[in-house]
C-alpha cells in the first residue's frame, strides 16, 4: 500500500465526515419558498388534538385552501408541551423564520407580547371582532394591541353525576355554599362532590377567584397593581380549606391516576372543572354502567352572580415577521369561526353561534345539549379578568397547592404565594409596578 | 516499500508520539518532512476537531455570551413597549446564580442523593462486574446484556415506568407494602429517585469494570491460584486494586451526571408538584429558560448552567486528586 492511497482514503473518511457535520447544521434552516408564482403562503402552527373522530385540522385548511388559490395555508401540527412551544416559537422568531400563525394559551399572550414575538394587528382583527365572543377577544388584547383572534375558551364549569346526585337526594348546586353541603352529605356516604387538584392549581384557583369577583391585574400611572388575595379568593380559600380540613373533598393530582380511579369507582361524583374537560373527562367510564349518568353545569354562584372563570383556552396570534399579516388574518378569522369542526376537537369556540354536539358527548352526558351549556358558561365568563406578563411563573401555586394535602400550607397561602409570586415575576422582566 | 510508508506505521502516525528521541537533531530536510507530517496529522484531527468545535466549543461560547447579558424591555408601560433589547449586564446574572437560595438548595439535594446513590451503584456494578468475569456464571454475555439492557430505555421512558410502579393506585407491588406507604413523599423521594437511577446505570458502569477487567492478563490469576488464593482473593487481591481507573472513570462519569439530575426529577414533579419546579439544579435552569420561574431567559439560565458544569468540573478534579493521593500512598 501506498501512502497516496491512504492519503486519498483519509481525505475522503474526512470529507464524509464534514459533509455530515455541515449537513447537520444546514438542515435547520429550512426556507418556505413560495411555490406558485402570486398565492401568498402562510404557515399555522397549532396544538389541536386531531384526535380519532375529529374532523383533522388539514382538512378543515384543505377546504380552506381550494376556495383561496391566492393564499394557501400549511397546518403543522406541534406535538410537545405547550411550553415547549412557546420556546420554539421564540427561537423561530429570532431566527425570522417562524410561522405566520401560532396558537397561543390566553395566560402566554401578555408575555409574548412583551417579549415582542407578537404583531399588532389591531386594525386587522378589529374587521372580526364582531364574530367573536367580547371576553374572548380580550384576551387575545393586550393594552392597546391586539394580537390575533381568539379560538376557544376555558370556562369553569361543574360536573357531576346525576344519578348518583339522585340517590344522595342532591340537587345541582346552585351557590358554592350549597355545593359545600353537598359535600358534606356526600361525605357522609363515602362519596366526593368536589376534588381538590393541586397539580392544576395556578389555572384553577385564579379561574375560582375570578369567578368569585375578584381581578388579580389591574394598572395605574405608576404601573401594575397585582391583588391575589381579595375577598373572592378569601371565599375560595375558605370554601376548599373547609373541605380538606373535613376530608369532604378528594385531594388528588388531576392528571394523576388517583382521579381517574375515583371516577372509574364512582367515589368522585362531582368535579369543578374546565369547559375542554367535557371532551375527555369521561372517556373512561365508557361502556361502564355509569356511561350516560353524568351531566354539566354551570358553575355555582361563587358570590358574584353568574361569573365564572377562565381555566385555559387559547386563540391564534399573528406571529413577528409575518409577511403578510391581513392575510394571515383573514385566514385566522375563517379558521376560528368554522365552529362545528372546532367544536368536534372538542373546542369550547370562542366565536359567536353553538356548534352541535357531537354523538360521543351525547352518549357520555346522557343526551343532553352539553356544547350550549358550555357555550352560556363561556358568555358568563368575568370579563375584567387578564393576564399579566409572566403568568407562568405563578405555576409555584402548584407547589404550594400541594403541600395543602400534606397540611403544611393553607388553602389561603396558595393565594399568597401567587401574589409574591407575581409581583416579583414582574419586576423581573423590568416592568413598571405599583407595590 | 517507500520511506514514507516506514515513517508511518499502520498503528499510529509518529506525530502522536512528540517526545521520540531520536528526533531531537534537526535539519532543514527532516524540518520540511515534519512539515508536510504535521499537514497530515492536523487532517487526521480535521474530524475531531470540526466536530469538537462545532458541538462543543461553539455552544459554550454562546451560553457565556448570552450569561453576560439579559432580556430588558425596550419601552416603557405595562407592557414595556412590546420590544425586548438585549441588555449587557456584566457579571450580574452569575450573582444571582450563586446568590440564588434555590439554586444552592437544589445543590444540597442532589449532594444527598450522590452521596448515597453513587457509591451503591458502583459497589453493585463492581459485584456484578466481578461475579460475570469469574468462572461462576456459565453465560456471561447473555447476563451482560441483560444487566445492561435497562441503560438502552430512554430515560423519560423509564422515569415514566418507576412512576407507575410508585403510585399506589396502579402499583403492583404498593398493596404489599404497609397502608400508607409514601415512596414519593419529601422524606423518600431522593431515595426513589436513587432506585430509578441505580436501576438503570448500574449496568453500564458494570460494563466499564468489565472491559478493564478484561485487560488484565490471565497469567495473573494462574500466578495467584498457583500460590494457593482462593477465588475470592483473586478478585480483592488482583482484580479490584487493578480496576481503580475504571472506577475513577464511572465515579467521575456519575459524579457529573447527579449534578445535571433532571428526567427522574421532571418526571416524579410532574406527579408530585410539592417538588416544585427547581428541585434540582438542572430542573432550575430549565424552567429559567421556559419562564416558569423568575427571572426568567437565556441569561439566568446560562449563568445557572455554566455554574452547574464549574461545580460538576471542580468536584470531579477534587475527587480525581483524592483518588491520586490514596493510589500514591498504597
Amino acid at each position: 500500500m501506498t501512502s497516496r492511497t491512504r492519503f486519498a482514503r483519509f481525505t475522503a473518511v474526512t470529507a464524509v465526515a464534514a459533509i455530515s457535520a455541515f449537513g447537520l447544521a444546514a438542515c435547520s434552516s429550512g426556507g418556505s419558498a413560495n411555490s406558485n408564482g402570486d398565492a401568498v403562503e402562510i404557515e399555522y402552527l397549532h396544538r389541536l388534538p386531531d384526535g380519532e373522530g375529529m374532523t383533522p385540522v388539514n382538512e378543515i385548511v384543505d377546504r380552506w385552501n381550494e376556495e383561496n388559490p391566492d393564499i394557501q395555508v400549511k397546518a403543522t401540527k406541534f406535538d410537545g408541551a405547550a411550553t415547549d412551544m412557546i420556546l420554539k416559537l421564540e427561537t423561530d422568531v429570532k431566527a425570522g423564520k417562524a410561522s405566520c400563525l401560532a396558537q397561543l394559551g390566553y395566560s402566554e399572550v401578555p408575555q409574548m407580547f412583551v417579549k415582542g414575538l407578537v404583531e399588532d394587528v389591531a386594525d386587522e382583527a378589529a374587521k372580526y371582532a364582531d364574530d367573536f365572543s367580547e371576553g374572548a377577544y380580550a384576551m387575545m388584547t393586550v393594552g392597546d394591541a391586539v394580537v390575533g383572534l381568539p379560538q376557544d375558551t376555558g370556562p369553569l364549569v361543574y360536573y357531576y353525576n346525576d344519578t348518583a346526585f339522585k340517590e344522595l337526594g342532591l340537587s345541582v348546586p346552585a351557590t358554592l355554599e350549597e355545593l359545600g353541603t353537598h359535600a358534606a352529605t356526600a361525605a357522609a356516604a363515602g362519596k366526593y362532590a368536589a376534588a381538590f387538584t393541586p397539580d392544576e392549581a395556578l389555572s384553577w384557583l385564579s379561574a375560582q377567584s375570578a369567578a368569585a369577583g375578584d381581578v388579580w391585574f389591574g394598572s395605574t400611572d405608576d404601573g401594575w397593581t397585582v391583588e391575589t388575595e381579595g375577598p373572592g379568593s378569601q371565599k375560595v380559600a375558605a370554601f376548599w380549606q373547609g373541605l380538606v380540613d373535613n376530608k369532604q373533598t378528594l385531594v388528588t393530582e388531576r392528571w394523576g391516576e388517583g382521579f381517574t380511579q375515583a371516577l372509574n369507582d364512582g367515589a368522585l361524583i362531582g368535579h369543578v372543572g374546565a369547559a375542554w374537560e367535557a371532551g375527555f373527562l369521561l372517556d373512561s367510564l365508557d361502556g361502564t354502567p355509569a356511561e350516560g349518568q353524568w351531566r354539566v353545569a354551570q358553575l355555582p354562584d361563587f358570590g358574584a352572580g353568574a361569573v365564572t372563570g377562565p381555566d385555559g383556552g387559547s386563540g391564534v396570534a399573528v406571529m413577528k415577521g409575518c409577511e403578510h399579516p391581513a392575510e394571515a388574518m383573514k385566514f385566522n378569522a375563517w379558521f376560528n369561526t368554522q365552529t362545528d369542526d372546532l367544536a368536534s376537537q372538542g373546542l369550547v369556540i370562542a366565536a359567536n353561534g353553538t356548534p352541535e354536539t357531537s354523538e360521543k358527548m351525547l352518549r357520555q352526558f346522557g343526551g343532553q345539549d352539553v356544547l350550549a351549556e358550555l357555550a352560556t358558561a363561556s358568555a358568563n365568563l368575568n370579563p375584567d379578568f387578564v393576564y399579566a406578563p409572566g403568568f407562568a411563573s405563578l405555576t409555584k401555586m402548584n407547589e404550594t397547592a400541594s403541600n395543602v394535602a400534606g397540611g403544611s400550607a393553607t388553602v389561603a397561602d396558595i393565594f399568597t404565594t401567587a401574589g409574591t409570586t407575581a409581583l416579583e415575576t414582574l419586576e423581573d422582566l423590568g416592568l413598571p409596578t405599583n407595590k | 516499500m517507500t520511506m514514507t510508508t516506514n515513517a508511518l506505521p499502520e498503528s499510529a502516525p509518529p506525530e502522536r508520539k512528540p517526545a521520540a528521541p531520536p528526533a531531537r537533531p534537526v535539519n532543514a530536510k527532516r524540518k520540511r518532512r515534519f512539515g508536510s507530517q504535521a499537514a497530515t496529522g492536523w487532517l487526521f484531527m480535521a474530524p475531531f476537531a470540526i466536530l469538537f468545535i462545532v458541538v462543543f466549543v461553539v455552544p459554550i461560547g454562546v451560553s457565556i455570551r448570552s450569561a453576560l447579558f439579559a432580556q430588558k424591555p425596550a419601552g416603557d408601560g405595562l407592557y414595556g413597549g412590546g420590544e425586548i433589547v438585549d441588555t449587557f449586564v456584566g457579571f450580574d446574572n452569575f450573582a444571582l446564580a450563586l446568590g440564588s437560595d434555590v439554586f444552592w438548595l437544589g445543590m444540597g439535594r442532589v449532594t444527598l442523593y450522590a452521596l448515597f446513590q453513587i457509591p451503591v451503584m458502583i459497589v453493585a456494578a463492581l459485584g456484578l462486574a466481578l461475579l460475570l468475569d469469574s468462572f461462576l456464571v456459565r453465560r456471561p454475555t447473555v447476563f451482560r446484556l441483560a444487566f445492561f439492557l435497562p441503560y438502552a430505555i430512554p430515560g423519560v421512558i423509564a422515569a415514566m415506568m418507576w412512576l407507575y410502579l410508585y403510585t399506589p393506585e396502579v402499583s403492583p407491588f404498593m398493596q404489599l407494602l404497609p397502608e400508607g406507604t409514601d415512596l414519593m413523599g419529601p422524606g423518600t423521594v431522593l431515595l426513589s429517585m436513587s432506585n430509578m437511577t441505580t436501576w438503570t446505570y448500574t449496568g453500564y458502569n458494570m460494563l466499564i469494570f468489565l472491559a478493564a477487567l478484561q485487560t488484565v492478563p490471565r497469567e495473573l490469576y494462574e500466578a495467584a491460584r498457583l500460590d494457593g488464593a482462593s477465588g475470592w482473593q483473586i478478585a480483592m487481591k488482583i482484580k479490584v486494586p487493578l480496576v481503580r481507573s475504571a472506577a475513577l472513570l464511572a465515579v467521575l462519569l456519575s459524579i457529573i451526571g447527579t449534578v445535571q439530575l433532571f428526567n427522574e426529577p421532571v418526571v416524579m414533579e410532574a406527579a408530585n408538584p410539592w417538588m416544585g419546579k427547581a428541585y434540582t439544579p438542572m430542573m432550575l435552569t430549565y424552567n429559567s429558560m421556559m419562564g416558569a420561574i423568575s427571572p426568567s431567559g437565556t441569561g439566568p439560565a446560562s449563568a445557572y448552567s455554566l455554574l452547574m458544569a464549574a461545580i460538576a468540573g471542580a468536584l470531579a478534579i477534587v475527587y480525581a486528586l483524592l483518588q491520586r493521593r490514596k493510589g500514591a500512598s498504597a
